[in-house]
């Protein structure tokens, strides 16, 4: 592992040597990622509108923190040099880390962002790349990743009498619908159907949910919401109205594919990257949407039968952000520092870009501006909703979303909250004081700043 | 090496030329000394130093204080945060190891002796070996992984398996139960290298000098006694050396638990190098606990290291003497 890394940076010194050589009079960008997503698109984009700027692109893996090994031993050690990304994208797993670190330039007090450029860029997203410590914007996405609720037609109108999505919304608008809703599907298919497959799926929205994040002024809160969240599971496994798995286990996956489950939280890559290639029990993901529908009408499947609708909770999961290092704001040159805010805006909030990336890739885009262009022409009809348009609904849950509750403990507390809490709590191993109790300790033993009461 | 036997017969002459390949020898092994020196022995050292400083988090790896033991005190005071996580994952360990090593060298001695004993002779031994030795040749992790979706839970191989053979009513969830897991670790641990004891035990036993076989079965031995009077005796040095690699191996143990079981549940399965990993590498970047916890396992190693080294040792010395009064 080292020794990949030394040799990789070996390499990145080398190019990044060779190329400051070859042009003088151009403006050269690091530009740190961890996939080639970006690079693509810059590649496909934005370096036919920059021919003075020459792009150095590097990327880490995420796996076992490669990439935030790479970024933090760096900044660490000299966040200036000369091979020290200028620019740098940041995953929802690890965003919050560096805009709440001195690191991340402040994109309007450093690199002269206005509010009024700012002002199309979707509410949640915004919020995310927002520092907890000092309220200062650090990141911007290209992205949204709201995240609504898909669920089966056909079975909706066997159990439920469901034909619309307007009367499914009204059957789940709350937790409390939600839950009487889940019953009646198990009673109405004598348990061959459950409503989710485990306490993963209504994780993410329950999670948005709080009105406080994991950690206030040093010290750790459990929100309200998260006892609600246990009651839940508790009542949805003791009346068995899941299917007992969890999320990306091989029981979810059939959920998509067969009767067993009625619907999941998912946002908008799970739509594309999880919930379409699973649909059938044949399909895959080098299908396209013809394939898809083929290989599930002749071998069974799910392809054209899903519904989407905001559900009870408005929620946001993934996304990508692009931060700059504050370092190397701080000694750039004026021309370079334009260079830089220009980079970030052209992806993040540049109308002209992000409509025509939204057309050639059907990603849901960071723009409210570009979304409502995209919605007013008609939206984007989607024939694996049946028709439905996916650009619209996401819309409405994108701003229903409160990023503001995200913080650099999320991924560490979520993992211990599952651990010592919702897993033996929901499958009557321990009993609720005893469970809050374990977890209490084991967050006072991974974080010893933290004040655990 | 033909150059080493080639100068050996030419000596003579040679000296009077004095031309000598020795330097180039330190050229071939430098490679291996200047990876060792950067990749090893310098984090070994640096973890050491880390231990007695205040690096938490990547900002202060390169900019921290010593603090002196104030992180082995949290180590060793039962009232610290992190005491009983430690020591539990320290029991999990020792627990999970025993359970795999017994077996483990049981099993490796009895296929050992069974491969070299000249009144059986075995045959298709080769492909025997190969089949046993397999397991080993797989990386833990993807055994981990493997296993992972072997044992889960609701729908999985096992599951689906024992109920169509009607053995199971409904799926068991094997990993909320400390003993399945904490078996199916020992388990797998044991699997994948009694092929590779097995293997050192015949080198040992196949070292010893065949006459004493010969003279033990002319003065009339049993198989049996063969087994316990010469050969155990015989290879307890091969014993002593793999009993330090497999407590080495076993105390360090990560892998098949990381990927498996994740700790879970409820931190039974959690080892010491796990304790050590989440420490460092989760939010918030405990450097300086996870370095005195590397710190005290390594010297618990080293104890229990020459503990075992003293008791094996110390047995034939005694017996002599008794035999010489």
């Amino acid at each position: 592992m080292k020794k990949i890394l030394a040799l990789v940076l070996a390499l990145m010194l080398l190019a990044g040597c060779m190329s400051f050589a070859a042009a003088e009079e151009q403006i050269t960008l690091n530009v740190w990622s961890f996939t080639n997503e970006l690079e693509g698109m810059i590649a496909n984009y934005y370096a036919p509108n920059h021919p003075n700027v020459t792009i150095n692109y590097t990327i880490y893996p995420t796996d076992g923190g490669a990439y935030t090994t790479a970024v933090d031993t760096l900044l660490a050690a000299d966040a200036a040099s000369e091979e020290a990304p200028d620019v740098f994208t940041l995953e929802a797993a690890f965003v919050k880390k560096y805009v709440n670190s001195d690191w991340t330039a402040d994109l309007i007090g450093d690199l002269g962002f206005t509010e009024e450029e700012l002002a199309v860029a979707i509410p949640v997203m915004r919020q995310i790349g927002t520092s907890n410590v000092n309220g200062k914007l650090k990141g911007l996405s290209w992205q949204a990743t709201p995240g609504a609720l898909m669920y089966r037609a056909s079975l909706a109108e066997k159990y439920l009498g469901v034909t619309s999505p307007e009367e499914m919304q009204a059957l789940v608008a709350d937790w409390d619908l939600f839950l009487e809703t889940a019953a009646k599907v198990n009673e109405a298919s004598e348990g061959a159907t459950k409503m989710i497959v485990g306490e993963g799926d209504i994780w993410n929205a329950y999670n948005f949910g709080r009105s406080q994040g994991w950690v206030v002024d040093g010290k750790l809160v459990i929100d309200d919401v998260l006892y609600d969240f246990l009651d839940m599971i508790k009542t949805l496994e003791e009346d068995d109205l899941t299917n007992k798995g969890g999320a990306w286990t091989e029981v979810w996956f059939q959920g998509m594919k067969t009767d067993s489950t009625f619907c999941f939280f998912l946002p908008t890559w799970g739509l594309h990257y999880t919930l379409k290639p699973n649909c059938g029990l044949t399909t895959n993901d080098t299908m396209d949407d013809a394939a898809l529908q083929a290989a599930c009408e002749a071998d069974g499947g799910t392809y054209g039968d899903w519904r989407m609708i905001a559900g009870p909770m408005g929620y946001s999961w993934g996304g990508t952000w692009i931060g700059a290092n504050a370092a190397k704001v701080a000694a750039a040159s004026d021309a370079k520092k334009a260079a830089i805010k220009d980079f970030i805006a052209f992806f993040t909030l540049s109308e002209d870009f992000l409509y025509q990336y939204a057309k050639d890739s059907g990603d849901f885009v960071g723009s409210n501006a570009v979304v409502e262009k995209i919605l007013a022409e008609g939206g984007t009809p989607n024939p694996f909703l049946g028709g439905q348009d996916h650009y619209a609904i996401f819309a409405e849950a994108a701003n229903l979303a409160n990023g503001s509750i995200m913080t650099d403990y999320d991924e560490t507390m979520n993992n211990l909250w599952r651990d010592n809490v919702t897993t033996p709590y929901s499958k009557g191993e321990v009993e609720l004081d005893a469970a809050i109790a374990n977890f209490k300790a084991a967050v006072a033993a991974q974080f010893p700043e933290l004040v655990v009461e | 090496m033909q150059n080493a036997s080639s100068s050996t017969q030419l000596s003579p002459k040679a000296k009077r030329k004095s031309i000598s390949y020795d330097k180039y020898g330190y050229l071939f092994v430098a490679p291996f000394f200047i990876v060792f020196i950067v990749f090893q022995l310098y984090s070994i050292c640096f973890t050491f130093y880390t231990s007695v400083t205040d690096a938490a988090g990547w900002d202060k790896i390169l900019n921290n204080q010593v603090i002196g033991f104030e992180n082995f005190r949290q180590l060793f005071d039962p009232s610290s945060k992190i005491f009983n996580y430690f020591w539990g994952s320290l029991g999990n360990t020792v627990i999970m190891w025993l359970f795999n090593f017994v077996p483990q060298l049981g099993m490796a001695l009895l296929l050992a002796s069974w491969f070299t004993d000249s009144r059986l002779r075995l045959k298709f031994q080769g492909g025997f070996k190969v089949l046993i030795f397999m397991p080993n040749i797989i990386t833990a992790a993807t055994i981990g992984m493997l296993f992972m979706s072997l044992f889960s839970y609701p729908v999985a191989p096992v599951n689906t398996l024992l109920q169509q053979f009607g053995i199971s009513s409904a799926p068991i969830e094997y990993f909320r139960s400390t003993p399945i897991s904490r078996g199916l670790i020992s388990f797998l641990q044991w699997w994948m290298w009694y092929g590779n004891t097995m293997i050192i035990m015949i080198a040992g036993i196949l070292g010893i000098n065949p006459s004493l076989f010969e003279a033990s079965l002319v003065d009339g031995c049993s198989s049996r006694q063969v087994f316990w009077k010469v050969t155990l005796p015989l290879i307890k040095p091969i014993l002593l050396y793999n009993l330090v690699t497999s407590l080495v191996g076993g105390l360090t143990m990560f892998d098949i638990p990381h990927m498996m079981t994740q700790g879970g549940p409820n931190d039974t399965t959690n080892t010491v190098a796990r304790f050590i990993y989440t420490q460092g590498f989760n939010t918030p970047n405990n450097f300086n606990i996870a370095s005195a916890s590397s710190v005290v396992l390594f010297i618990i190693i080293v104890i229990c290291s020459l503990i075992l080294s003293a008791i094996m040792k110390d047995r034939e010395p005694r017996a002599v003497r008794r035999a010489a009064k």
